[in-house]
């Protein structure tokens, strides 16, 4: 089901924490909401579900305005980042509770949980309570709660948050194929872009109540439209060195090096301070070359080394290398960048 | 011992202290006292020997001979050193004193008359018929209406008065006329005989439970489940309200209630307006009286039980409100499926607890009703109050009062012991963290 968030605005008392947002999730998609803590992100996802009084604009189910619906009248499977199991009931209970208290008949009560609970595979643990399940098992019972009643929607607020390491890759897999088998519509509310690159088919990137962008992973990786999502998106971050366009080209602030500009970039008029975004995987050493600096940290990642360079002038470059023993912190390196992967922002943080 | 130790031991000392100097050595006294006969009429100190008209007729009631009880009572003559002293200071003839004493010294008149004759056969006699019998009165014996102090003083007395008894009879007449304590198992026997105490063990019964199940656990639900439903600042006025008869001095509380209720009270000249007649609404009749004693009572006990439960309430996790929001569960399911099953141990031990306390507590009933209308809600504890401290009949029985005491004592103790094993106390006492 088509989700339709129209100029949604939200205070709380004077507070307007989200102001005239606008997004559009398509039947059958998952959209991340992406975004440091405190930006609306839950928000958002409250109000969708109707915990939240929306103070203006609208929110439509497929071509159903839900703006003044209860909670209980949305029909949305929420998975909260504590789980928020009910610890009083067993398993079989937290599952079958959306359909008990809609008064279903006990045999279709028990049918439904039985195929939901086979399909998440906790069919072995209906008998126990949650304070004796592991993480990932109450994380797979509140999915089946989630989607007991096969919701319309399905909403994710940090389901990942609580989770050692690997059983986050596990769920993130987890979740994602359970989308993909049931055709719900998702919004996945997440701080961490890994989840929101690795699992979602689109991602809306927020920040203090503003949609910056919305676009496929992919795509926002490659073409951020502001410092502010393009580094939010990447690990390692990307670096941004500021400097001023002469020529055509770009001159750090306090280097003599300049920097040619990728192809779009030539119009920029003499003398404008721009900030230039490097990802680490675009900076290679070089042996000669007009950048060059001194490797202050190593940090070794198995598979690759992360190099931060500090240049001329002060500013710093991060570089991602398959593992070498040839660069030692303290050392003098050449640099040279991919000049069409460049990302070019004004001094507002706009991209060019 | 470590030094650690015999601190922790000097900490407890100020608390030890207290418990025993104020619970644990009163409770030793009533269960002595428990098994005493005293009262007013004995007193606390160590009584003597008085012989009444009473005392004879329930001797006569224990198995004395009733000849033989009646007797006791008869007054005797005796001449003796002792009686001609005392007509002797009290101004009776020397001369006649003196002969008295020749002729009759250590006889035992048993009637006026005998006595009288003798005293006109004397040389000497008086010469009046009035002076004659009041010479006559100083030789008046009887043990009737004299206090002994000690078992030797009344035995000899007997024994001077010329009245014989069996040892049986003695030991009877000992017994009956001691006007001390005694030790005595009697106050149970008459606790577990009579039908009072299945009326007050009734009341008692309705008064716990009824107030229990109505106000400090069912209202206080009520008052805490509403109140969070409320926002904040409506939540917080409503439970301020219904805090104040706790805070209220019991006094003023109950004695508003009585303005209410009196004949010329609120309720009656407003029912007065629809043509009821005024009445004392709240000792008017025994239903009456306790509906009243519940109301008092429970809308002081609510609070505690709403304070808790409102606390126990917003302890529960917030989003387990939201997933039942979103799982469809109305206002009734979320109360009923999640508050009540999450308030089980609060619910417990308010119950528990509260048990105690009103078993414990007569203040307001007394303040109220003081047991009426007749003995209708007379609840133990009041019945343990009126019977050793403070009667209509004056007549305090400490022996009686403390073994009904005692009992309520017992019933404490044994559901206390039984609460802290239902809430598995000895869990909830954790090992010091802290090694010593």
């Amino acid at each position: 089901m088509r989700i339709l968030i129209e100029n949604f605005t939200k205070r709380f008392g004077a507070d307007t924490v989200i102001d005239a947002m606008n997004l559009e999730v398509a039947d059958g998609e998952m959209l991340a909401l992406l975004g440091p803590s405190g930006c609306g992100k839950s928000t958002t996802l409250f109000a969708v579900c109707g915990l939240h009084v929306v103070d203006d604009g609208r929110i439509l189910f497929g071509d159903e305005d839900v703006t003044g619906w209860s909670p209980q009248r949305r029909n949305v499977g929420v998975v909260f980042q504590s789980y928020a199991l009910y610890p009083h009931m067993n398993v079989f209970d937290n599952v079958a509770f959306p359909l008990q208290v809609k008064r279903e008949p006990g045999p279709a009560i028990r049918r439904r949980v039985s195929e939901i609970t086979a399909m998440l595979e906790i069919e072995h643990l209906l008998e126990r309570l949650p304070a004796h399940l592991s993480g990932g098992q109450q994380q797979r019972v509140a999915l089946a709660r989630a989607l007991i009643r096969r919701p319309g929607v399905l909403l994710l607020d940090e389901p990942l948050a609580n989770l050692d390491a690997r059983l986050r890759l596990d769920m993130r897999s987890e979740i994602r194929r359970l989308q993909r088998e049931t055709g719900i519509t998702a919004i996945l509310v997440t701080h961490d872009q890994v989840e929101a690159m690795s699992m979602c088919d689109r991602i809306a990137i927020m920040d203090r109540g503003h949609v910056h962008q919305i676009a496929s992973p992919a795509d926002m990786y490659r073409n951020p439209v502001s410092t502010f999502v393009a580094g939010f998106l990447g690990n390692p971050p990307i670096a941004f060195l500021s400097g001023r366009v002469r020529g055509g080209r770009f001159w750090l602030d306090g280097s003599t090096a300049g920097i040619d500009l990728p192809g779009g970039c030539e119009a920029l008029e003499d003398g404008r301070e721009i900030r230039l975004g490097v990802r680490p995987e675009h900076v290679r050493p070089a042996d000669s070359g007009p950048l060059s600096g001194k490797v202050s940290f190593v940090e070794t990642h198995g598979r690759e080394n992360l190099y931060d360079v500090t240049l001329n002038g002060g500013q710093v470059l991060r570089s991602i290398q398959p593992v070498r023993g040839d660069i030692a912190p303290g050392q003098t390196v050449h640099c040279r960048l991919d000049t069409d992967k460049l990302l070019v922002f004004d001094r507002e943080g706009t991209r060019l | 011992m470590t030094p650690g130790k015999w601190l922790g031991v000097l900490f407890l000392m100020p608390a030890t202290l207290f418990v025993v100097v104020f619970f644990l050595s009163p409770v030793l006294l009533t269960a002595v006292f428990a098994f005493t006969s005293m009262s007013t009429a004995t007193g606390v100190g160590e009584g003597g020997y008085l012989i009444t008209p009473s005392t004879l007729h329930r001797l006569a009631e224990r198995g004395m001979d009733r000849s033989t009880a009646e007797s006791l009572g008869a007054t005797t003559y005796l001449v003796n050193p002792e009686t001609l002293s005392r007509a002797r200071a009290a101004g009776v003839a020397a001369a006649t004193l003196d002969e008295l004493g020749q002729r009759h010294a250590g006889k035992s008149f048993d009637g006026r008359r005998g006595f009288e004759r003798a005293l006109k056969s004397l040389n000497n006699r008086p010469r009046s018929v009035r002076a004659l019998k009041q010479a006559a009165r100083h030789f008046e014996t009887s043990v009737l209406n004299r206090t002994f102090g000690q078992r030797e003083d009344l035995l000899a007395a007997l024994a001077a008065s010329g009245v014989r008894l069996s040892d049986e009879d003695r030991e009877r007449l000992v017994d009956a006329s001691y006007t001390g304590w005694t030790w005595t198992t009697d106050n149970l026997r008459r606790m577990f005989g009579t039908a009072d105490t299945a009326q007050v063990l009734a009341n008692t019964l309705i008064y716990v439970f009824v107030t229990l199940i109505l106000f400090n656990t069912g209202f206080a639900l009520v008052l805490a489940i509403t109140t969070f439903y409320l926002p904040t600042t409506e939540a917080a006025v409503f439970r301020g309200i219904w805090f104040l008869p706790r805070i209220t001095p019991p006094v003023l509380y109950v004695l508003l209630w009585k303005w209410f209720a009196w004949d010329t009270g609120f309720l009656s000249t407003v029912l007065g307006w629809f043509g009821v007649a005024s009445r004392n609404w709240m000792l008017d009749t025994a239903f009456n009286a306790w509906v009243f004693v519940v109301l008092i009572n429970g809308f002081v006990g609510a609070s505690m039980g709403m304070i808790i439960f409102s606390s126990a309430i917003r302890a529960i996790p917030e989003p387990l409100f939201w997933a039942s929001e979103v799982d469809g569960a109305s206002r009734w399911q979320q109360v009923r499926r999640i508050i009540l099953p999450q308030l089980r141990w609060p619910i417990l031990f308010v119950t528990s607890y509260q048990t105690l306390s009103l078993l414990t507590s007569f203040e307001y009933i007394l303040l109220a009703t003081d047991g009426g209308p007749g003995s209708t809600t007379e609840v133990w504890s009041l019945a343990a109050y009126h019977t050793a401290l403070n009667n209509y009949a004056g007549n305090l029985q400490y022996g009686y009062g403390a073994a009904l005491a005692l009992v309520l004592v017992i019933i404490g103790v044994v559901l206390s012991l039984l609460y802290l094993r239902i809430f598995n106390f000895d869990a909830l006492v954790a090992r010091p963290r802290i090694e010593t």
